[in-house]
């Protein structure tokens, strides 16, 4: 059980070996864990289709079937006009992951940035602190209002909300994160003769990264979860309205397509996220005969 | 034998209170031994003793309460006067402070390259030398956190050296590892000192391990932390393992737990745990 | 909540105060305290006094005297009291639902291989999916507005639980385990006082994670697909230009997720008293 959690959770960031992947694919298809994990994905689809397609009995005969849905999405001529093999689903992931990106890179950039001066400075984190609990309890989607009044265009509120979510989010973990560093590598680097700035970029920073990158990719997680919400009511293109449409429009398989997309980017992403902390973090090897 | 240039070090009354509006907790009461110069001296007492406030107070993590502690007769650390830490006074610490996220190479040369003292080659072929001469050269480009415990802190010593400090503070530092590990390392001390002596200031529990490494040993009481006996170690240099069971060592073993027994089981009864960090 | 974690000074370094009024006074209105009070204040004047100074976005707000004003009606209307009801009904059943439903399968999960080898990659494959985007198939799917809703605060919350209670479980230090075997512990004791107990802390963190996104779920749920509530509230004094209500609502629900997750904090340290800082 010691591995489980080490191996899988969505918080592990570079507990790398350094055994060659080929290695690792090998050792991979002769464990359980490939058989078991088709066993799992293989009942959910297997109930999707008896209880939609099959039994269509209660409520579930409401919903969109799984053979429809996946004929939709793979069909060349769809009958909604959204497959993957049309443009107008590109553009429509094409509009909320430019947001996206827009937004999260904005919001980490700035939010590592005030997370580790509030971690570092004792009077910066008075005076902001206050201010980001006061704020940070406020959902999301709370802002919308504001963020429509005040912020100018259509393209704005959104990029702005999701900013928000993942700036939040940033700030809150780096900051931990300065804060968990060791108080003994504060001294060494002291008696070591470093200055402020020396400690900031070798001891701060680098000690902060774990958190930080686990914030990192909440913070995806949350960037994708305000962006469908203010599409949802503010959009004119992207997944987060093309949801909403499809419900009006009674085009439930393509509402399905466009859920399991956005399930696939918000995984990608975040594996992305975690694939740049592994590098960046090497050092954080394994021990593998446990010193 | 290089010549040892400076690193006297004078406690003189020192005294340290915490919280004493509150709990009144005396960590040292009029704490008072001289080092010479490139003198090995160890601190020897149980939990609570306040050997590591003695340390924070040189290395400069800590303020004393009264008393003062003097360097080479200068004044270092006074009553509510700290001084800053430096690496005139480097420390090894017990819990390791390698940087994790920086190699072996990094983390030995920072100090000096950090201080400006030393450019960033002329300090990696310094490090580089050192290194060799006690056979850590082939983990350079590794990080800490894939050496064992023995490794890491042999590294740690060779960093605290690179810096040339005028007293090498040592807070327990082979209080994790495993005895076969400890005594090899011990040895590893040791050979460092005879290559260049420094005044070392070192604090353990472990009664063998500090006679097997001072010169002078100073025994303490449990809290309040006072000096019960200095005792000096007159076995020649240089020390291999075999000292251990040799008759001197042995006779003075006997001195200093005789000594210390009483204080320990005082220790063991009040449930002291140690409160400096 | 953060509690600044600054490493504790033993002696108090500023002047020592007498008695313990005094001191606690001292504790409280520190130079912490002072600042934050000037940076929130600060923001608080320039809020109102925007208007007329012209500064670019915020000109555009009900300056505070006006929400402070709008706030007063509010809290006297019972449309407002009303939402706060409805809105919580649906964050307490979301957010127990999904405690029930998801620290069992957690710790089914953790303790059991098979399990976590199978049910692990689907909540990989639906938890990426925002909640939100569930609002549309929920309400095709439940017969209720209501049902619909609760069951998006329940999803929201569910994966936090989820995943919170796995990391407790599946992080047991082994020792814990072992020390039970050998005093003969059957399965069920095992469960009950070793395995339990252990996983309480993470699973009130999940809880604490949980009942922010749960807020989160309850705002968009009731903006989108609601009639009552204090997110409808919200919405509704948007859509008739009513801002200064808007605001209210705003920290109202700010305020209740505050609170909400102070009280989960409280909890849990009456559920693993033995985990104090």
């Amino acid at each position: 059980m010691e591995t489980l959690v080490a191996s899988t959770s969505e918080t592990d960031i570079g507990i790398t070996s350094s055994i060659s992947w080929k290695i690792r694919v090998r050792r991979l298809l002769r464990s359980s864990r490939p058989y078991f994990a088709a066993l799992g994905i293989g009942i959910f689809f297997v109930a999707w289709y008896l209880l939609v397609d099959v039994l269509k009995f209660w409520r579930f005969k409401e919903l969109p079937g799984l053979v429809a849905s996946v004929r939709e999405w793979i069909s060349l001529d769809p009958v909604y006009g959204v497959s993957l093999f049309t443009a107008k689903y590109y553009e429509n992931i094409w509009a909320s992951v430019y947001r996206v990106i827009t937004a999260f890179v904005l919001a980490t950039t700035s939010g590592i940035i005030i997370g580790v001066l509030m971690g570092w400075s004792r009077v910066f984190r008075a005076l902001t602190f206050p201010l980001l609990e006061m704020l940070r309890p406020i959902p999301i989607l709370a802002w919308i209002p504001l963020a429509i009044l005040l912020l100018p265009g259509r393209e704005t509120p959104i990029i702005g909300l999701t900013f928000l979510a993942a700036f939040f989010v940033t700030i809150l973990n780096t900051l931990l994160g300065v804060r968990s560093i060791d108080e003994v590598y504060f001294r060494a680097a002291r008696s070591l003769g470093f200055s402020e700035w020396a400690i900031l970029f070798h001891v701060i920073v680098p000690g902060a990264l774990p958190y930080i990158f686990v914030g990192l990719q909440i913070a995806m997680g949350a960037c994708w979860f305000s962006l469908v919400a203010s599409e949802i009511v503010s959009g004119q293109a992207g997944l987060g309205y093309k949801v909403w449409e499809t419900y009006y429009s009674v085009q439930y398989e393509t509402m399905v397509i466009i859920m399991a997309t956005l399930g696939l980017l918000g995984y990608i992403s975040s594996a992305l996220v975690r694939m740049l902390g592994n590098r960046l973090m090497r050092w954080r090897t394994r021990i593998l005969a446990g010193a | 034998m290089q010549a040892v240039r400076g690193g006297a070090v004078s406690v003189r009354k020192a005294g340290k209170v915490y919280d004493p509006e509150g709990l009144n907790v005396v960590a040292l009461e009029d704490v008072s031994f001289e080092i010479t110069p490139g003198q090995f001296c160890v601190v020897v007492g149980p939990s609570g003793c306040g050997k590591t406030t003695l340390l924070n107070a040189i290395a400069g993590f800590d303020k004393l309460s009264g008393g003062k502690i003097l360097i080479d007769d200068e004044v270092l650390a006074r009553a509510d006067k700290a001084p800053k830490p430096g690496a005139d006074r480097m420390v090894v610490f017990q819990q390791g402070a390698l940087f994790p996220w920086k190699t072996v190479l990094w983390n030995v040369i920072c100090g000096p390259v950090q201080q400006g003292r030393l450019s960033q080659k002329e300090a990696i072929t310094q490090a580089r030398e050192l290194l060799g001469r006690v056979g850590l050269s082939k983990i350079e480009e590794q990080y800490p956190g894939s050496l064992s415990g023995g490794m890491k802190r042999r590294v740690e010593i060779v960093r605290a050296l690179m810096n040339d400090p005028k007293v090498l503070l040592l807070d327990e530092p082979f209080r994790a590892l495993d005895a076969l590990t400890k005594s090899v390392v011990q040895e590893f001390l040791l050979e460092l000192y005879d290559i260049t002596p420094k005044t070392i200031f070192f604090i353990t529990h472990d009664i063998a391990e500090a006679i097997f490494l001072a010169d002078r040993i100073v025994i303490m009481t449990t809290r309040p932390g006072r000096v019960l006996k200095t005792v000096t170690v007159n076995i020649p240099r240089p020390r291999d393992y075999r000292v251990l069971t040799s008759p001197r060592f042995l006779q003075i073993e006997q001195e200093v737990r005789e000594y210390i027994d009483s204080e320990a089981r005082k220790a063991f009864n009040a449930g002291e745990r140690e409160l400096a960090q | 909540m953060i509690t600044p974690p600054i490493p504790v000074q033993m002696a108090p370094s500023g002047p020592t105060a007498r008695t313990p009024l005094r001191r606690w006074l001292a504790r409280i209105f520190t130079m912490e305290f002072a600042l934050g009070v000037l940076s929130v204040g600060a923001v608080g004047l320039i809020w109102e006094y925007a208007q007329p100074m012209g500064i670019p976005f915020i000109e555009n707000l009900p300056p505070l005297s006006k929400i402070a004003q709008t706030s007063r009606q509010l809290l006297s209307s019972q449309l407002y009291w009303e939402g706060w009801q409805y809105s919580l009904q649906r964050i307490t059943g979301g957010f127990l639902i999904a405690q029930a439903v998801g620290i069992p399968v957690g710790l089914i999960m953790a303790m059991n291989r098979a399990s976590f080898e199978t049910l692990f990659p689907i909540v990989e494959i639906l938890r990426p999916i925002p909640p939100v985007a569930w609002i549309p198939i929920s309400i095709v799917f439940w017969p209720t507005r209501e049902l619909s809703v609760l069951f998006i605060v329940f999803l929201g919350a569910f994966w936090i639980v989820v995943l919170n209670t796995i990391g407790g479980a599946a992080n047991i230090d082994p020792n814990y385990k072992r020390a039970a075997l050998s005093l003969g512990s059957k399965p069920s004791d095992m469960f009950w006082r070793i395995i339990l107990p252990a996983t309480v802390p993470s699973i009130v963190t999940g809880m604490a994670v949980g009942i922010g996104i749960a807020w989160e779920m309850v705002v968009a749920a009731e903006m989108v697909a609601g009639r009552t509530g204090l997110g409808y509230l919200l919405w509704q004094s948007f859509e008739i230009n009513a801002i200064a209500q808007c605001i209210v609502c705003m920290i109202s629900i700010g305020f209740a997720g505050f609170v909400s997750s102070q009280l989960i904090r409280i909890f849990g340290s009456y559920v693993a008293p033995w985990q104090r800082r």
